[in-house]
């Protein structure tokens, strides 16, 4: 019998943006599924069911790269959605949504800053999140229409149908601009310096505040965000919860 | 909205009462009949319809709906665009 030792890769700080990426997608899949016969139309139950398909399909195929890596086996359980018991997604998922507006929250704001951090990982030295990424952006485009689109939707209905939209879109803030970490995040600056994405975590965050602010700013819903002319540049305009950011996980404690 | 500098403010734009019931201010009332085709030298064919007062998640709709064959061409028609020249 052959026991040739199979020979894995050493690098934590794409383990760890690997595992965070998988347990987000994986997450969102989850919450997103319990939807899909409570929208509030039968058309958006049917492309709740297909959003919900495509983010279980993206953590299907993120999951396998673990076991690619000598971090991996320290405790190979933890390769396996089925078997793992570390959970590197947004605390915002650890519970189910209160309702619709949670929904196209997470699926405008968490969903596109995931896609954001994928356009970076196009061209990526690291090739199998190259492959990836490029289909993950291609399917990724109709969720974005949808979540623009159910965020006027919510928006433009007024009342208690709007102020349901915009506290959803206030409990989700600052943990997605989180998500992309401090500028001087060691794991992304890593992967930015080894060319496995092409912007640091800062930059990062300005590309999706410039992907999301149109939107929010047609609709006049009121977001901190500063944004300067001269480098064109948006940032958030408050310092953002970075004593409460777990940097392992990904994701806001306590 | 200005965006040169400084936080980003909008002024809302409530376009309904508070007293607006939520299922009922999110009833879709625009239905747009769905046409596609499997191979270009074949006409175009209802196959459909959504209902959405949103074009763009009219759009996402029918390609979440109408996805049991690889279209060649998939087109949206709102039917209020119909101008009968015959009545049935």
């Amino acid at each position: 019998m052959s026991t040739t030792a199979r020979k894995r890769t050493d690098h934590a700080a794409l383990f760890a943006i690997l595992s965070a990426l998988a347990d987000n997608k994986q997450a969102v899949g989850r919450r997103y599924a319990f939807w899909c016969n409570g929208a509030p139309a039968l058309e958006a139950a049917v492309a709740a069911a297909a959003m919900t398909q495509d983010e279980l399909g993206h953590a299907r195929t993120l999951y396998p790269l673990l076991d690619d890596f000598t971090q991996a086996e320290a405790d190979p359980s933890q390769v396996e959605p089925e078997t793992r018991t570390l959970h590197y997604h947004l605390a915002f998922l650890d519970n189910d949504f209160q309702g619709w507006s949670d929904f196209v929250a997470t699926n405008f704001l968490l969903d596109t800053a995931l896609s954001t951090f994928f356009e970076a990982a196009q061209n990526s030295s690291y090739e199998p999140l190259r492959q990836r990424a490029r289909k993950i952006v291609q399917e990724e485009r109709l969720h974005e229409v949808h979540g623009d689109g159910w965020v006027r939707r919510l928006a433009r209905a007024g009342g208690a149908v709007r102020r349901a939209l915009t506290q959803s879109l206030e409990r989700l803030w600052d943990e997605t601009l989180c998500w992309f970490g401090p500028n001087d995040d060691s794991v992304m600056q890593q992967l930015y310096q080894e060319g496995i994405i092409d912007a640091p975590p800062d930059e990062l965050r300005s590309r999706y505040l410039g992907r999301i602010m149109p939107t929010l700013n047609g609709l006049g819903i009121d977001v901190p965000v500063t944004f300067d002319a001269a480098t064109k540049r948006r940032q958030p305009a408050q310092a953002l919860p970075w004593s409460r950011w777990d940097a392992v996980a990904r994701r806001l404690g306590g | 909205m200005n965006e040169t500098a400084g936080t980003e403010t909008g002024v809302g734009t409530d376009l309904s009462s508070p007293q607006r019931p939520r299922r009922e201010a999110l009833n879709e009332s625009r239905v747009w009949l769905v046409y596609a085709r499997r191979k270009y030298e074949e006409p175009l064919y209802e196959i459909g319809n959504v209902m959405a007062d949103d074009v763009e998640l009219a759009r996402v709709y029918a390609r979440s709906i109408y996805d049991e064959f690889a279209w060649v061409e998939m087109v949206l028609v709102p039917r209020e665009s119909i101008v009968t020249v015959i009545g049935s």
